[in-house]
């Protein structure tokens, strides 16, 4: 009697040609999530084993597959070769003491003599009979015990189903660069699209020395939360003091947030474009602060030449989003209280509506291109 | 690199470090131990903890107590003695105080906070008038550890005594322990110290007290410090500690004249058109608090960091916390630009006039740019 992981897949079954390289994708994302535990993991028919694994490891895999997307579940099982007192010994450990249960089965092999229904009675019967503290109910059972018979004269056997973090394999959607502040949402926004099977890299704007070192740290620590998603991740990080500076000496300074993010914008589409990125990823909610508008939007969009910008939180209300960087476990690190460089030189009345040839009229006073240049000979590229 | 941030922490002496460092490779006893190793270590703890206490007070009337830190003193003090009427404290108080006082506060006892004079010492008729005959413990904070204003501990002491001879008087001396000359009058129960601000290393403090005053320890555990704080002492700190202090002591007065001139330096060099000075001129010479306004403390730190001169910006221990600006400096009545833009410099006896010389030159340079960014 062995001890395996059985693990289901999400969309992928409803890949048509394509389909194996989704799978092989998948494979090495998990293959990465594991390194340094031995295992191996084999291809059973629309769905994975992992085998060969020491016991005390159990738990740190579970752990890590919990992050892979492209999982639907997972179950820990116990492997036994298909005969009915193997299943039944099985059937016997993963049982609970007390409560009331069912026996499910699944015959993949056909050529197996006893069908699926007795199948479950048989084993039933006889769990039945070993203990008296259990019952019947197959409408609403607290447990239920599944038998699945393989072709190749294996059958597994286990209790429970883990909820895996589904999507797609990362690195199937090409890849997009994340625009990292050290708030709650961008993290979020990153780890919706690499759901969806992207990978990401990061680009994180600091205002050194108006901001402190604790906080680039903070983000480096937010990006490495995430590569533990996207598998292997780099973050790129840019100064955007002087751009900062010029703005406050030369524009209106309510303008400064608005202007900020047209360059922002622009510095992470050349390094997007740069990194082999093909879209920018923003962590912006419709009306969630004063620069986050549609004019807004429409104002930091119109500089962007030729890639997207997926906005994947813009119909999240904060507290949905809370929930969700709870969940993911980036919110302890978010909400550390270090400045990120959009509150230095905050103006009292930020423009909401910015009206573009406002805009534009007020950019007009800045070197735009030696800015930006400037700050990309600032690039700092941290790998995680 | 020029180190102006001795008050949050002090280089190590390296001296004292060498000597120490048998009490770390072969004497490396517990203490609490029967054998002649451990033993012969009780025998010396016991006569490090008289040196320290002799330092500032006599062992007969008081003793010493080693903690893990200034913070734990502070709050051994707070929780040992205010447990019952009220407790007197001042907003000029180190978070050590300040926070354990607030805790205080939330367990059920009444806590009145003493307003601060403008320099950030405290205002003693004010204090005075907080306390009743319900008072059970007074806590004053020596040197105040972000504008350097010295307390005048041993008359607010006696008059706190005279007011209510019941209540505990208690004073943080971290930031004036082996720096501003002073002895122990009667009218004293507490008092906590520090190691790592004056050549010691860091997790080791003490907290002084009266010899037959009783205080629930706040640590349990196998009894040592006479009960009062659980826990295998820590012989190599304690012994930094001690050989730091004794040294410090020798020549203390020499040392407070010496970072006078230092501090009179700086104050002299520093352009007054960019800097208003905080720190009152009759305070400790250890610290020198500066503001300037319209640019922020942070900034400043990092660009200074850059050219090869830290010091810091209010307290070290506070500089985290989500609140921007300082408590103690808000109390002190300055207003929230100029409070943005606190630099705390702090000196050491082994600083040279030289590096002062040339800390003023870079913190002009840049704050002067700075003002002129940000105008």
């Amino acid at each position: 009697m062995e001890k395996v992981i059985i693990i289901r897949y999400a969309e992928l079954h409803l890949k048509g040609k394509n389909r194996g390289w989704f799978e092989r994708v998948f494979v090495v994302n998990m293959e990465k999530s594991l390194k340094g535990i031995k295992h191996e993991i084999r291809r059973h028919s629309g769905r994975y084993l992992i085998e060969n694994f020491q016991e005390k490891d159990t738990e740190t895999i579970l752990e890590r597959l919990k992050k892979v997307f492209g999982i639907h579940s997972y179950s820990v099982a116990l492997k036994v070769s298909s005969d009915m007192d193997a299943i039944f010994k099985a059937s016997d450990e993963v049982c609970s003491k007390s409560g009331t249960f069912k026996v499910e089965t699944h015959r993949a092999d056909k050529t197996f003599p006893l069908n699926s229904m007795q199948i479950s009675a048989e084993i039933g019967g006889r769990l039945l009979d070993k203990n008296k503290e259990i019952s019947v109910d197959v409408h609403s059972p607290q447990f239920v015990i599944n038998i699945d018979l393989r072709e190749n004269n294996t059958a597994l056997v286990f209790n429970e189903f883990f909820k895996g973090a589904g999507g797609m394999p990362v690195g199937t959607s090409g890849k997009g660069l994340l625009l990292i502040s050290g708030g709650i949402d961008s993290p979020v926004a990153g780890h919706m699209i690499a759901k969806r099977g992207m990978s990401i890299e990061c680009i994180h704007f600091h205002s050194y020395p108006y901001t402190n070192m604790q906080a680039k740290e903070k983000v480096i620590e937010l990006a490495k939360q995430l590569s533990a998603y996207s598998c292997g991740t780099k973050l790129n990080i840019v100064s955007v003091t002087h751009i900062q500076e010029e703005i406050h000496k030369k524009c209106n300074g309510d303008y400064m947030v608005t202007l900020l993010r047209r360059f922002m914008m622009r510095i992470a589409e050349k390094i997007a474009l740069n990194c082999g990125a093909q879209c920018l990823i923003t962590g912006e909610s419709l009306a969630q602060v004063a620069s986050q508008t549609v004019e807004g939007m429409t104002s930091s969009n119109s500089v962007i030449e030729k890639l997207p910008v997926l906005r994947p939180l813009c119909g999240f209300d904060k507290d949905e989003i809370i929930e969700r960087s709870r969940a993911i476990g980036t919110y302890e690190t978010s909400i550390e209280p270090y400045e990120d460089c959009c509150t230095v030189f905050l103006p009292r009345h930020p423009v909401t509506r910015p009206k573009l040839a406002d805009v534009e009229a007020e950019e007009a006073k800045l070197n735009v291109n030696m800015l930006v240049d400037e700050a990309l000979n600032s690039l700092e590229i941290v790998t995680l | 690199m020029i180190y102006l941030d001795n008050a949050a922490t002090s280089r190590p002496d390296a001296e004292c470090l060498k000597t120490a460092e048998k009490y770390l490779l072969s004497e490396f006893y517990n203490p609490s131990a029967l054998y002649a190793g451990g033993y012969n270590l009780h025998l010396e703890l016991k006569q490090v903890r008289r040196n320290i206490l002799s330092l500032i007070a006599d062992d007969v009337n008081f003793s010493l107590v080693f903690t893990s830190c200034g913070t734990e003193a502070d709050n051994q003090a707070l929780f040992g003695g205010g447990r019952r009427g009220n407790v007197v404290t001042t907003l000029g108080e180190h978070s050590a105080v300040f926070s354990a006082a607030n805790e205080l506060k939330q367990r059920g006892i009444e806590v009145r906070f003493a307003n601060l004079n403008c320099d950030g010492s405290v205002n003693a008729e004010h204090l005075l008038s907080l306390i009743d005959d319900k008072t059970s413990l007074v806590s004053v904070i020596h040197v105040n550890n972000e504008t350097g204003a010295i307390n005048d501990i041993i008359k607010i002491a006696e008059k706190v005594k005279q007011k209510n001879k019941y209540a505990l008087f208690h004073s943080d001396g971290v930031q004036a322990f082996g720096k501003i000359p002073f002895r122990f009058t009667k009218n004293f129960d507490l008092y906590s110290v520090s190691a790592h601000k004056l050549g010691g290393i860091k997790g080791c403090g003490a907290l002084i007290k009266r010899k037959n005053l009783v205080i629930k320890p706040y640590i349990f555990g196998g009894g040592q410090e006479a009960g009062l704080r659980s826990g295998t002492e820590n012989v190599f700190g304690i012994k930094c500690f001690e050989l730091a202090a004794l040294k410090r002591y020798k020549s203390i007065e020499e040392n407070y004249n010496f970072v006078s001139k230092l501090n009179f330096e700086l104050r002299a060099s520093l352009d007054k058109s960019l800097f208003t000075i905080l720190s009152p001129e009759n305070g400790s010479p250890y610290i020198l608090t500066v503001a300037a306004a319209g640019v922020r403390g942070e900034t400043i730190l990092h660009e200074a960091d850059d050219a090869g001169l830290i010091i810091g910006t209010g307290s070290a221990c506070s500089s985290n916390e989500k609140k921007r600006y300082s408590r103690v400096i808000l109390a002190c009545g300055i207003d929230e630009s100029s409070a943005d833009g606190v630099l705390r410099i702090s000196f050491s006896p082994e600083n040279t006039l030289e590096e002062v010389k040339t800390a003023a030159e870079i913190l002009n340079r840049i704050v002067k740019n700075r003002r002129d960014i940000m105008a």
